[in-house]
């Protein structure tokens, strides 16, 4: 099947088969590998991209269901020097190996363009779904704190 | 330049290994940050050097690169715990659509002198046979040509069944100082505890993965590895081929735990594919075949016994062990703990490695000491309680003044302050009074722990240091980066000495080539070992920038410096860019080497710690949360504060998963993991963080190397799980047999 889809601001045509899911496009055929797969389930959102605006796990987002829409992935944030979440992240030291890192940035922007001053809690929750095996998540909620500017 | 031979010790995850050092006498002579050395950059928080490329997605990890023509392989895995294969097609797995390699059991790897597939069966996922084709959907596919059949055969999975068969994968070991069993029989007071630890699955995020690339000229493997050098080594063996031939490449490593030590499965297969059929190919785990293959902590049964006076000095010891090791036989520092965390005469210590149809253990984060603390330690605080001791103050009472398996003196001990300190952050004093009833009706506790754990380093470790007519410096290393900080603490150690700004400073590491050895990125040995050797390259660097500097200015040597990017006379009149002396260099720079010293070996170097956990119990629900972690380290000086922060708490945190959520589930009838996915290998997450309250003390290890830093990666992970299961029994009064505290064995055991 035939799907058009808009990534970080350009649209590339695909023919793909139907299970085909969205990180395996963004990652073998766009060369966007910043996006990860880490479990392939939906299980850590290390794969998460922004679709029309909204984090999701890109292994759980079949080709055709991201036609005629646009994704943001870690790339095409920022393009111009690092968005706030991004150097928070540096400054507060929030990665460790780094894998997960661009799922979690991609979750926490979505989460501030919903929330622009989470509390804790609000942080905890929105980032449950984003696993981190090197365990940074107390520098994470930090960095998150620091890009609102709370 | 003299060159002289001294033979020396490295300590590797508790085992003391002999090392023959070639000492350059450049390298000696060039003093050491004295404890209150007024060090600028060194202790001052640095962000992380690649922090950058790692959060815009830049960063390629070794399942992140492609070549040109590259295959992608797929591996055939054994279905059964015990059996053989009935029938394997080859042929049919040739001819299937895409496929350009295949390797089955009977074809010789390289030399032929390593196994790497299998027909006679041990574990369910053990690679059976492995192909290579044009994309990874026809390799997928492939498998199903292979037309396996396999014969079921007998297995067992049953810890303690192998153990009454006696079926052991090397021989039991005891290791004794005194009689413990007579010193049992007198003490005043013994307690008894008897433990469960299940198999903790290391679980890094970027899987085992290799792309080799076997060319005429050489074979260059990008491999994802904790150790370029030893997976050098490993594949030049099996390979029969010499080390130069091969190129390691791990730019960036997707984190291993101690699980991706060594080269592995994968970087074997990888390049025997590669030079079969001409091309590059890329082998690297699905998350299922990682949770299957990728390694674990042994699951373990520990029985402890201790014996003390009614003061509370230990007067026996008697620790067993018995640990699933799966397959393959492997050292593991069981017996650490009992032998030299206390002070005791009479102790025993015995080790029961049980074959099981599992995968081999293989490293995770302070292996053995991680398990052995958690049983031990409770252990303790057992005897506390039957003695009316203050839990702490036992540990006080018991501390070791010197190595009680050696006699040697520690090099620094100051687990005393630890202890101290971690009361004072923890609030340890009033821990009585979190256990009056309140209104919510939860159940709160307050427990503690100490560690000890090697971390000392050694070595062969080398550095070089470049410093060019623009003012850029480079520091090339031959250590690997899986998320510790390693190459950012390397760059503020050569920033201190080089005396330039940290910017200007490029640090490399990551690969074999220029052949500069470096630690594996294991056993807590790549500070103490890497960070002296690039201390001295810098001070070499240095003091050729002075020497050209008191040419130019007709100025001593002596009488300059160089710091915070200024070259200054002592009575500053001088006071210039240290790049003004650069400037005419030209296209030469000034170079140096620095090679790690030796050990000395009248001391032994160790790391010690203390945490306290917090805890609350919901006794309706079954759930514990950990409220507070307090960690108290002592490792020597902290060159990166901002880095050593995160690695105590990522150490924490994995140890707080082994606590409370992580386990590998076996279905005894098939011998399979059942849990091997995500899904259902449930990992903390960051709704699940405890504050964590972090301090370091003690002065800097200067008898260990002349920068006083020591090994920070393991320690923090150690005590972790024994501080929060004797919270538990402080709250609850009660004790889990096995671990982890899930709501079913917590509702079990307050039952």
């Amino acid at each position: 099947m035939r799907v058009e889809i808009g990534v970080n601001g350009q649209t590339h045509a695909f023919d793909v088969e139907p299970g085909r899911r969205l990180s395996s496009l963004l990652r073998d055929e766009l060369g966007l590998t910043g996006t990860k797969v880490v479990c392939g389930e939906g299980a850590c959102g290390a794969c998460a991209v922004l679709l029309d605006g909204i984090a999701v796990n890109s292994c759980l987002v079949m080709a055709g269901m991201a036609d005629g829409r646009s994704v943001v992935t870690i790339e095409g944030l920022g393009r111009d020097g690092l968005t706030p979440v991004q150097e928070a992240f540096v400054k507060e030291d929030a990665l460790q190996c780094g894998f997960c890192t661009p799922g979690q940035i991609i979750s926490a922007t979505a989460l501030l363009a919903d929330n622009a001053h989470p509390s804790r809690e609000d942080i905890r929750r929105a980032m449950a779904g984003n696993l981190c095996r090197c365990g940074a998540y107390p520098k994470i909620e930090r960095a998150i704190l620091a890009a609102a500017g709370s | 330049v003299t060159t002289r031979i001294v033979r020396t010790v490295r300590e590797f995850e508790g085992t003391s290994v002999d090392v023959v050092v070639l000492v350059d006498d450049s390298d000696e002579g060039l003093g050491e940050w004295p404890v209150d050395a007024a060090l600028s950059v060194v202790g001052r928080s640095q962000s992380r050097v690649d922090g950058p490329v790692k959060v815009s997605g830049r960063a390629r990890y070794t399942v992140d690169l492609a070549l040109p023509g590259m295959l992608h392989a797929a591996a055939l895995r054994s279905p059964v715990a015990g059996g053989k294969v009935a029938h394997l097609d080859l042929e049919g797995a040739r001819t299937a659509p895409g496929v350009r390699a295949v390797l089955g059991p009977d074809d010789a790897i390289g030399s032929g002198s390593v196994r790497a597939l299998f027909t006679e069966l041990e574990y369910v996922g053990q690679p059976i046979a492995v192909l290579a084709a044009d994309t990874p959907a026809q390799a997928d596919s492939a498998l199903a040509a292979f037309a396996l059949r396999v014969e079921p055969g007998w297995f067992s999975v049953d810890l303690m069944r192998s153990l009454y068969d006696q079926r052991f994968v090397s021989e039991p070991i005891e290791e004794a100082r005194g009689d413990s069993e007579a010193a049992l029989a007198r003490s005043d007071v013994t307690v008894a505890l008897e433990l469960e630890t299940p198999a903790q699955l290391q679980t890094a995020f970027e899987p085992h993965a290799a792309l080799a690339d076997w060319r005429p000229d050489g074979l260059t493997v990008y491999l994802s590895t904790q150790s370029m050098f030893w997976a050098r080594a490993e594949l030049a063996r099996a390979l029969g081929i010499a080390q130069d031939e091969i190129r390691v490449v791990s730019e960036y490593v997707g984190g291993g735990f101690g699980g991706k030590l060594g080269a592995g499965w994968e970087p074997l297969v990888a390049a025997e594919l590669s030079r079969r059929a001409g091309r590059p190919v890329r082998v690297a785990n699905n998350r299922h075949d990682e949770q299957l293959t990728g390694g674990h902590r042994a699951w373990q049964r520990q029985t402890v016994r201790l014996g003390a006076s009614r003061e509370g000095r230990l007067t026996a010891i008697e620790h067993d062990t018995v640990a699933a090791m799966g397959v393959t036989p492997r050292p593991v520092p069981f017996r650490m703990v009992p032998m030299t965390l206390y002070r005791c005469d009479a102790v025993t210590a015995r080790t029961f490695p049980v074959k099981l149809n599992l995968r081999g253990v293989n490293a995770f984060r302070a292996p053995g000491a991680v398990e052995a603390t958690t049983a031990f330690e409770q252990a303790m605080d057992e005897l506390a309680a039957a003695l009316e001791i203050d839990p702490l103050q036992l540990r006080r009472i018991n501390h070791a003044d010197t190595d009680q398996r050696t006699g040697k003196p520690y090099s620094r001990k100051a687990l005393l302050a630890c202890y101290d300190r971690a009361a004072e952050l923890a609030g340890w004093a009033d821990r009585e009074a979190l256990r009056a009833d309140r209104a919510d009706g939860l159940l709160r506790g307050m427990g503690c722990a100490s560690q000890i754990w090697g971390g000392g380093g050694g070595p062969p470790a080398q550095a070089t240091v470049r410093l060019g007519g623009d003012g850029a410096a480079t520091v090339v290393t031959g250590v690997q980066d899986p998320g510790t900080g390693t190459l950012t603490a390397v760059r503020t150690v050569a920033a201190e000495e080089l005396g330039i700004p940290i910017e200007r400073i490029r640090v490399r590491g990551g690969d074999t080539v220029p052949n500069l050895i470096g630690p594996a990125a294991g056993g807590s040995q790549t500070t103490g070992s890497i960070m002296p050797a690039v201390r001295q390259a810098a001070i070499k660097v240095r003091t050729k920038l002075l020497d050209l500097a008191a040419e130019r200015f007709e100025l001593a040597p002596a009488d300059l410096e160089v710091r915070d990017g200024r070259l200054r006379s002592r009575d500053r009149v001088l006071d210039e860019p240290y790049t003004v002396v650069l400037a005419e260099l030209g296209d030469s720079t000034l170079e140096a080497a620095g090679a790690r010293l030796p050990n000395i070996t009248d001391a032994s170097i160790n790391t010690f710690g203390c945490q306290i956990a917090q805890v609350v119990v919901d006794p309706g629900l079954g759930t514990v949360v950990v409220e507070r972690i307090v960690a108290v380290h002592d490792v020597g000086r902290i060159i990166n504060p901002l880095t050593a922060t995160s690695q105590v708490e990522g150490g924490i945190l994995q140890s707080l998963g082994f606590a409370l959520c992580e386990e590998r589930v076996l279905d005894p009838t098939l011998g399979a993991p059942t849990n091997s996915t995500l899904d259902d290998y449930k990992l903390p997450t960051i709704a699940d963080v405890p504050e964590i309250v972090i301090d370091f003390v003690g002065a800097p290890d200067l008898s260990a190397n002349a920068t006083g830093a020591k090994g920070l990666g393991e320690p923090p992970a150690i005590p972790t799980c024994a501080a929060i299961a004797n919270a538990f029994a402080h709250a609850t009064g009660r004790r889990c047999t096995a671990l982890p505290l899930t709501p079913k064995r917590v509702l079990e055991c307050l039952a």
